[in-house]
Protein backbone atom coordinates (compact mmCIF):
# COMPACT_ATOMS: atom_id res chain seq x y z
CA UNK A 1 0.00 0.00 0.00
CA UNK A 2 2.76 2.18 0.79
CA UNK A 3 4.29 1.49 -2.64
CA UNK A 4 1.31 2.19 -4.71
CA UNK A 5 0.40 5.53 -2.39
CA UNK A 6 4.00 7.00 -3.13
CA UNK A 7 3.85 5.97 -7.16
CA UNK A 8 0.24 7.88 -7.06
CA UNK A 9 2.07 11.03 -4.76
CA UNK A 10 4.77 10.33 -7.99
CA UNK A 11 2.75 10.58 -10.58
CA UNK A 12 0.30 13.42 -8.96
CA UNK A 13 3.25 16.02 -7.97
CA UNK A 14 5.04 15.58 -11.35
CA UNK A 15 6.34 18.77 -12.97
CA UNK A 16 6.15 17.24 -16.69
CA UNK A 17 2.73 15.28 -16.68
CA UNK A 18 1.16 17.97 -14.70
CA UNK A 19 2.88 21.08 -15.63
CA UNK A 20 4.59 21.02 -18.41
CA UNK A 21 8.14 21.79 -17.10
CA UNK A 22 11.15 20.47 -19.03
CA UNK A 23 8.97 18.99 -22.07
CA UNK A 24 11.38 19.83 -24.56
CA UNK A 25 14.71 18.19 -22.64
CA UNK A 26 12.40 15.23 -21.97
CA UNK A 27 12.14 14.42 -25.63
CA UNK A 28 16.02 15.05 -25.63
CA UNK A 29 16.51 12.47 -22.92
CA UNK A 30 14.05 10.11 -24.42
CA UNK A 31 15.93 9.98 -27.61
CA UNK A 32 18.27 7.04 -26.10
CA UNK A 33 18.55 5.02 -23.04
CA UNK A 34 22.25 6.86 -22.48
CA UNK A 35 20.86 10.40 -22.81
CA UNK A 36 18.10 9.43 -20.51
CA UNK A 37 20.39 8.04 -17.94
CA UNK A 38 22.69 10.76 -17.65
CA UNK A 39 20.04 14.06 -18.44
CA UNK A 40 17.71 13.09 -15.64
CA UNK A 41 20.73 12.37 -12.98
CA UNK A 42 22.07 15.38 -14.18
CA UNK A 43 18.70 17.53 -13.94
CA UNK A 44 18.29 15.80 -10.35
CA UNK A 45 21.94 17.05 -9.29
CA UNK A 46 20.45 20.22 -10.56
CA UNK A 47 17.02 20.49 -8.95
CA UNK A 48 18.37 19.23 -5.26
CA UNK A 49 21.03 21.40 -5.35
CA UNK A 50 19.26 24.13 -6.45
CA UNK A 51 16.69 23.86 -3.92
CA UNK A 52 19.35 24.27 -1.41
CA UNK A 53 20.22 27.73 -2.40
CA UNK A 54 16.85 28.38 -3.65
CA UNK A 55 15.99 27.70 0.49
CA UNK A 56 19.17 30.13 1.06
CA UNK A 57 17.63 33.03 -1.08
CA UNK A 58 14.77 32.65 0.12
CA UNK A 59 15.79 33.19 3.64
CA UNK A 60 18.05 35.31 3.31
CA UNK A 61 16.34 38.06 0.71
CA UNK A 62 13.84 40.50 2.13
CA UNK A 63 10.21 40.74 1.07
CA UNK A 64 10.66 43.83 -1.09
CA UNK A 65 13.26 42.48 -3.12
CA UNK A 66 10.80 40.17 -4.36
CA UNK A 67 11.36 40.41 -7.93
CA UNK A 68 14.92 39.85 -7.48
CA UNK A 69 14.08 36.57 -6.53
CA UNK A 70 14.59 35.17 -10.36
CA UNK A 71 18.26 36.72 -10.29
CA UNK A 72 18.96 34.81 -7.20
CA UNK A 73 18.15 31.68 -8.79
CA UNK A 74 19.82 31.84 -12.04
CA UNK A 75 22.85 32.85 -10.20
CA UNK A 76 22.62 29.21 -7.64
CA UNK A 77 21.91 27.48 -10.95
CA UNK A 78 25.24 29.76 -12.29
CA UNK A 79 27.51 28.79 -9.59
CA UNK A 80 25.93 25.07 -9.18
CA UNK A 81 26.92 24.82 -13.24
CA UNK A 82 29.93 25.91 -12.96
CA UNK A 83 31.26 23.59 -10.51
CA UNK A 84 29.75 20.84 -12.14
CA UNK A 85 31.41 21.55 -15.40
CA UNK A 86 34.44 21.97 -12.77
CA UNK A 87 34.50 18.46 -11.62
CA UNK A 88 33.81 16.85 -14.51
CA UNK A 89 36.58 18.35 -16.21
CA UNK A 90 38.88 17.22 -14.02
CA UNK A 91 37.09 13.96 -12.76
CA UNK A 92 37.32 12.92 -16.37
CA UNK A 93 39.33 15.10 -18.50
CA UNK A 94 38.71 12.32 -21.65
CA UNK A 95 35.36 12.12 -21.48
CA UNK A 96 34.52 15.88 -20.99
CA UNK A 97 33.74 17.16 -24.33
CA UNK A 98 30.94 14.10 -23.80
CA UNK A 99 29.44 14.63 -20.15
CA UNK A 100 29.81 18.52 -21.01
CA UNK A 101 26.98 18.52 -23.26
CA UNK A 102 24.28 16.94 -20.43
CA UNK A 103 25.21 19.80 -17.99
CA UNK A 104 24.99 22.69 -20.50
CA UNK A 105 21.69 20.86 -21.21
CA UNK A 106 20.13 20.64 -17.61
CA UNK A 107 21.85 24.08 -16.42
CA UNK A 108 18.77 26.40 -17.71
CA UNK A 109 15.45 25.00 -18.37
CA UNK A 110 11.87 24.86 -17.23
CA UNK A 111 12.52 21.67 -15.52
CA UNK A 112 14.83 23.23 -13.21
CA UNK A 113 13.81 26.37 -12.40
CA UNK A 114 10.61 25.62 -12.55
CA UNK A 115 10.83 23.35 -9.77
CA UNK A 116 12.35 25.95 -7.70
CA UNK A 117 9.69 28.12 -8.20
CA UNK A 118 7.15 25.54 -7.26
CA UNK A 119 8.49 24.47 -4.77
CA UNK A 120 9.16 28.04 -2.70
CA UNK A 121 5.53 29.20 -4.04
CA UNK A 122 4.00 25.99 -2.54
CA UNK A 123 1.41 26.95 0.32
CA UNK A 124 4.05 25.43 2.93
CA UNK A 125 7.06 27.09 1.28
CA UNK A 126 7.33 29.64 4.18
CA UNK A 127 7.60 26.74 6.49
CA UNK A 128 9.58 24.65 4.96
CA UNK A 129 13.31 23.50 6.45
CA UNK A 130 15.93 23.34 4.36
CA UNK A 131 15.80 19.53 4.36
CA UNK A 132 11.96 19.74 3.14
CA UNK A 133 13.61 21.79 0.32
CA UNK A 134 16.23 19.79 -1.00
CA UNK A 135 13.83 16.64 -0.61
CA UNK A 136 11.09 18.33 -2.67
CA UNK A 137 13.99 18.95 -5.15
CA UNK A 138 15.05 15.40 -5.11
CA UNK A 139 11.47 14.51 -5.46
CA UNK A 140 11.07 16.33 -8.97
CA UNK A 141 14.39 15.41 -10.56
CA UNK A 142 12.60 11.57 -9.46
CA UNK A 143 9.48 12.23 -11.08
CA UNK A 144 11.45 13.59 -14.42
CA UNK A 145 12.78 10.04 -14.15
CA UNK A 146 9.51 8.29 -14.04
CA UNK A 147 8.07 10.73 -17.03
CA UNK A 148 11.20 10.04 -18.94
CA UNK A 149 10.73 6.05 -18.28
CA UNK A 150 7.30 6.84 -19.43
CA UNK A 151 8.15 8.20 -22.83
CA UNK A 152 10.64 5.87 -23.53
CA UNK A 153 8.55 2.77 -23.40
CA UNK A 154 6.75 4.62 -26.39
CA UNK A 155 8.90 6.28 -28.27
CA UNK A 156 9.89 3.97 -30.58
CA UNK A 157 6.03 2.98 -31.91
CA UNK A 158 5.46 6.68 -31.48
CA UNK A 159 8.55 7.19 -34.33
CA UNK A 160 7.37 4.27 -36.15
CA UNK A 161 6.28 4.08 -39.76
CA UNK A 162 3.01 2.62 -38.58
CA UNK A 163 2.04 6.70 -37.67
CA UNK A 164 1.41 8.98 -40.85
CA UNK A 165 4.78 11.05 -41.22
CA UNK A 166 2.99 14.50 -40.73
CA UNK A 167 2.19 13.05 -36.81
CA UNK A 168 5.33 11.23 -36.70
CA UNK A 169 7.64 11.99 -33.69
CA UNK A 170 6.95 15.20 -31.96
CA UNK A 171 3.45 15.90 -32.70
CA UNK A 172 2.30 11.88 -31.79
CA UNK A 173 4.67 12.30 -28.59
CA UNK A 174 2.39 15.43 -27.69
CA UNK A 175 -0.60 13.98 -27.60
CA UNK A 176 0.91 10.80 -26.32
CA UNK A 177 1.84 13.13 -23.23
CA UNK A 178 -1.51 14.04 -23.21
CA UNK A 179 -3.26 11.01 -23.07
CA UNK A 180 -0.85 10.11 -19.86
CA UNK A 181 -1.58 13.92 -18.41
CA UNK A 182 -5.30 13.52 -18.58
CA UNK A 183 -5.21 9.91 -16.45
CA UNK A 184 -3.19 11.58 -13.68
CA UNK A 185 -5.48 14.48 -13.90
CA UNK A 186 -8.11 11.98 -12.99
CA UNK A 187 -6.13 10.96 -9.95
CA UNK A 188 -6.02 14.57 -8.64
CA UNK B 1 20.90 20.50 -36.45
CA UNK B 2 21.35 24.08 -38.08
CA UNK B 3 23.01 23.47 -40.74
CA UNK B 4 20.97 25.40 -43.02
CA UNK B 5 20.53 28.49 -40.90
CA UNK B 6 18.84 31.21 -42.41
CA UNK B 7 17.54 34.64 -41.14
CA UNK B 8 14.35 33.63 -42.65
CA UNK B 9 13.97 31.14 -40.11
CA UNK B 10 11.55 31.09 -36.99
CA UNK B 11 7.94 32.72 -38.17
CA UNK B 12 6.83 29.68 -40.64
CA UNK B 13 10.01 27.64 -42.00
CA UNK B 14 11.65 26.27 -38.81
CA UNK B 15 9.42 27.57 -36.23
CA UNK B 16 10.76 27.76 -32.40
CA UNK B 17 7.37 26.29 -30.97
CA UNK B 18 6.18 24.25 -33.96
CA UNK B 19 9.14 22.85 -35.42
CA UNK B 20 12.03 23.03 -32.02
CA UNK B 21 9.44 22.80 -29.21
CA UNK B 22 11.02 25.31 -27.55
CA UNK B 23 8.86 27.80 -24.86
CA UNK B 24 6.50 25.15 -24.91
CA UNK B 25 5.30 24.52 -21.19
CA UNK B 26 3.35 28.71 -20.98
CA UNK B 27 1.66 27.62 -24.00
CA UNK B 28 0.54 24.05 -22.91
CA UNK B 29 -0.48 25.48 -18.97
CA UNK B 30 -1.16 29.36 -19.60
CA UNK B 31 -2.17 29.56 -23.24
CA UNK B 32 -6.11 28.75 -22.74
CA UNK B 33 -7.25 32.85 -23.15
CA UNK B 34 -6.54 35.10 -25.22
CA UNK B 35 -6.45 37.69 -22.24
CA UNK B 36 -3.41 35.01 -20.88
CA UNK B 37 -1.89 35.04 -24.54
CA UNK B 38 -1.50 38.57 -24.74
CA UNK B 39 0.40 39.05 -21.68
CA UNK B 40 2.49 36.46 -22.36
CA UNK B 41 3.55 37.23 -25.79
CA UNK B 42 3.66 41.30 -24.57
CA UNK B 43 6.56 39.22 -21.50
CA UNK B 44 7.71 37.56 -24.08
CA UNK B 45 8.65 39.58 -27.03
CA UNK B 46 9.84 42.34 -24.42
CA UNK B 47 12.34 40.23 -22.64
CA UNK B 48 13.66 37.97 -25.72
CA UNK B 49 13.88 40.85 -27.56
CA UNK B 50 15.81 42.85 -25.11
CA UNK B 51 17.89 39.89 -23.07
CA UNK B 52 18.95 38.89 -26.65
CA UNK B 53 19.89 42.24 -28.35
CA UNK B 54 22.24 43.13 -25.04
CA UNK B 55 23.79 39.71 -25.36
CA UNK B 56 25.23 40.05 -28.53
CA UNK B 57 27.56 42.29 -27.00
CA UNK B 58 28.82 39.77 -24.81
CA UNK B 59 32.34 38.95 -25.17
CA UNK B 60 33.06 35.43 -27.48
CA UNK B 61 36.51 35.12 -25.67
CA UNK B 62 34.47 34.18 -22.35
CA UNK B 63 33.84 30.02 -21.75
CA UNK B 64 30.72 29.16 -22.98
CA UNK B 65 29.36 28.58 -19.71
CA UNK B 66 30.14 32.10 -18.77
CA UNK B 67 28.25 33.28 -21.77
CA UNK B 68 24.94 31.38 -20.58
CA UNK B 69 25.31 32.53 -17.28
CA UNK B 70 25.20 35.85 -18.50
CA UNK B 71 22.55 35.96 -21.19
CA UNK B 72 20.10 34.08 -18.40
CA UNK B 73 20.90 36.70 -16.26
CA UNK B 74 20.12 39.52 -18.57
CA UNK B 75 16.90 37.27 -18.69
CA UNK B 76 16.42 37.48 -15.23
CA UNK B 77 17.14 41.38 -15.26
CA UNK B 78 14.62 42.36 -18.29
CA UNK B 79 12.05 40.42 -16.45
CA UNK B 80 11.81 43.03 -13.37
CA UNK B 81 10.72 45.85 -15.35
CA UNK B 82 8.66 43.79 -17.88
CA UNK B 83 6.64 42.41 -14.93
CA UNK B 84 6.04 45.83 -13.62
CA UNK B 85 4.44 47.20 -16.40
CA UNK B 86 2.47 43.95 -16.89
CA UNK B 87 1.24 44.78 -13.40
CA UNK B 88 -0.33 48.11 -14.87
CA UNK B 89 -1.56 46.53 -18.49
CA UNK B 90 -2.82 43.41 -17.96
CA UNK B 91 -4.10 42.92 -14.01
CA UNK B 92 -4.13 39.89 -12.63
CA UNK B 93 -2.64 38.54 -15.04
CA UNK B 94 0.80 37.33 -13.33
CA UNK B 95 -1.57 35.77 -10.16
CA UNK B 96 -3.05 33.59 -13.43
CA UNK B 97 0.28 32.68 -15.22
CA UNK B 98 2.13 32.00 -11.97
CA UNK B 99 5.52 30.56 -12.27
CA UNK B 100 5.07 30.96 -16.28
CA UNK B 101 5.36 34.27 -16.34
CA UNK B 102 8.52 34.08 -14.75
CA UNK B 103 9.82 31.48 -16.48
CA UNK B 104 9.63 33.02 -19.92
CA UNK B 105 12.48 35.24 -18.83
CA UNK B 106 14.60 32.11 -18.52
CA UNK B 107 13.30 30.76 -21.72
CA UNK B 108 16.24 28.33 -24.16
CA UNK B 109 15.71 31.27 -26.82
CA UNK B 110 17.62 33.37 -24.63
CA UNK B 111 19.41 31.06 -22.41
CA UNK B 112 20.98 28.29 -25.03
CA UNK B 113 19.78 28.97 -28.42
CA UNK B 114 20.90 32.61 -28.68
CA UNK B 115 24.29 31.51 -29.45
CA UNK B 116 23.30 28.59 -32.46
CA UNK B 117 20.16 30.76 -33.59
CA UNK B 118 21.58 34.48 -33.93
CA UNK B 119 24.61 35.35 -33.07
CA UNK B 120 25.73 33.45 -36.16
CA UNK B 121 24.47 36.47 -37.96
CA UNK B 122 26.01 39.94 -38.21
CA UNK B 123 23.86 43.01 -35.88
CA UNK B 124 21.21 43.74 -38.73
CA UNK B 125 20.37 40.52 -39.70
CA UNK B 126 20.34 39.25 -36.17
CA UNK B 127 17.52 41.68 -35.19
CA UNK B 128 15.60 40.38 -38.29
CA UNK B 129 16.27 37.12 -37.49
CA UNK B 130 15.30 37.16 -33.75
CA UNK B 131 11.91 39.45 -34.54
CA UNK B 132 10.70 36.46 -37.11
CA UNK B 133 11.09 33.97 -34.24
CA UNK B 134 9.72 35.66 -31.46
CA UNK B 135 6.94 36.34 -34.15
CA UNK B 136 6.49 32.61 -34.78
CA UNK B 137 6.37 31.94 -30.94
CA UNK B 138 3.58 34.98 -30.41
CA UNK B 139 1.60 33.92 -33.64
CA UNK B 140 1.36 30.20 -32.52
CA UNK B 141 0.41 31.19 -28.83
CA UNK B 142 -1.80 33.28 -30.08
CA UNK B 143 -4.20 30.78 -32.35
CA UNK B 144 -3.14 28.44 -29.91
CA UNK B 145 -5.14 30.42 -27.41
CA UNK B 146 -8.21 31.33 -29.06
CA UNK B 147 -8.74 27.85 -30.34
CA UNK B 148 -8.92 26.75 -26.46
CA UNK B 149 -11.06 29.56 -25.69
CA UNK B 150 -13.17 28.75 -27.89
CA UNK B 151 -13.03 25.05 -27.52
CA UNK B 152 -13.25 24.91 -23.55
CA UNK B 153 -14.73 28.31 -22.33
CA UNK B 154 -17.18 28.54 -25.46
CA UNK B 155 -15.38 32.43 -25.12
CA UNK B 156 -13.46 34.98 -27.28
CA UNK B 157 -11.49 37.39 -25.94
CA UNK B 158 -13.96 36.52 -22.86
CA UNK B 159 -17.01 37.33 -24.68
CA UNK B 160 -19.40 34.47 -24.98
CA UNK B 161 -20.33 33.31 -28.33
CA UNK B 162 -22.63 30.97 -29.59
CA UNK B 163 -20.73 27.71 -29.41
CA UNK B 164 -22.79 24.15 -29.08
CA UNK B 165 -19.91 21.64 -27.82
CA UNK B 166 -18.03 23.29 -25.06
CA UNK B 167 -15.15 20.66 -23.83
CA UNK B 168 -13.67 22.05 -20.39
CA UNK B 169 -10.67 19.52 -20.43
CA UNK B 170 -9.17 21.68 -23.30
CA UNK B 171 -8.50 24.27 -20.93
CA UNK B 172 -6.17 22.45 -18.77
CA UNK B 173 -2.97 21.29 -19.47
CA UNK B 174 -3.90 18.01 -20.71
CA UNK B 175 -5.39 20.01 -23.57
CA UNK B 176 -2.65 21.97 -23.98
CA UNK B 177 -0.40 19.29 -24.87
CA UNK B 178 -2.98 17.35 -27.62
CA UNK B 179 -4.06 20.61 -29.10
CA UNK B 180 -0.45 21.73 -29.56
CA UNK B 181 0.92 18.12 -30.65
CA UNK B 182 -2.49 18.45 -33.19
CA UNK B 183 -1.43 22.23 -34.35
CA UNK B 184 2.35 20.60 -35.10
CA UNK B 185 0.92 18.12 -37.26
CA UNK B 186 -0.90 20.30 -39.31
CA UNK B 187 1.96 22.50 -39.36
CA UNK B 188 4.21 19.95 -41.07
CA UNK B 189 1.52 19.13 -43.39
CA UNK B 190 0.71 22.69 -44.58
CA UNK B 191 4.80 24.62 -43.87
CA UNK B 192 7.24 24.41 -46.45
CA UNK B 193 9.97 22.58 -45.67
CA UNK B 194 8.14 21.74 -42.39
CA UNK B 195 10.35 18.59 -42.84
CA UNK B 196 13.60 20.90 -42.21
CA UNK B 197 13.36 20.54 -38.31
CA UNK B 198 14.92 20.07 -35.47
CA UNK B 199 15.91 16.54 -34.56
CA UNK B 200 15.17 17.08 -31.00
CA UNK B 201 13.56 19.40 -28.41
CA UNK B 202 14.59 22.87 -28.60
CA UNK B 203 17.32 22.27 -26.37
CA UNK B 204 19.11 20.16 -28.62
CA UNK B 205 21.03 22.66 -29.96
CA UNK B 206 23.61 22.63 -27.26
CA UNK B 207 24.85 19.13 -28.30
CA UNK B 208 26.76 21.48 -31.17
CA UNK B 209 29.27 22.49 -28.27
Amino acid sequence: MFIISELVALLTTNLILTQALGTSTLFIAAGSRKNLLWTAITISVFTTLGSFGACLVNGLLPDNFYDLRLLFYVLVIGIIYVILLTILYFADRKNFCTTRKYVHMSAFNCAVMGTLFTISDSSFGADMSMGSYIMAGAEAGTGFIFAAFVLTAAFKRLNSKDVPAAFRGFPATLVYLGIISMAIYALL
Amino acid sequence: MNKKLSVSDGFIRRNSVLSGLMVISPIIVCGNTIMNALALIYAFSAITFTSVAVGAFVPKKLPYGVRIIIYTCLGALSYIPVKAAAEEFFPGVIDRTGIYFMLIAVNSLITVQSETKFYRFTKGKMIISLIRHILGFDAVMLVISAIRELIAYGTFCGRVVDADIVISGLGLPFGGFIILGIACGIYRCIAPNSKDTDDFGGDSDVYNF
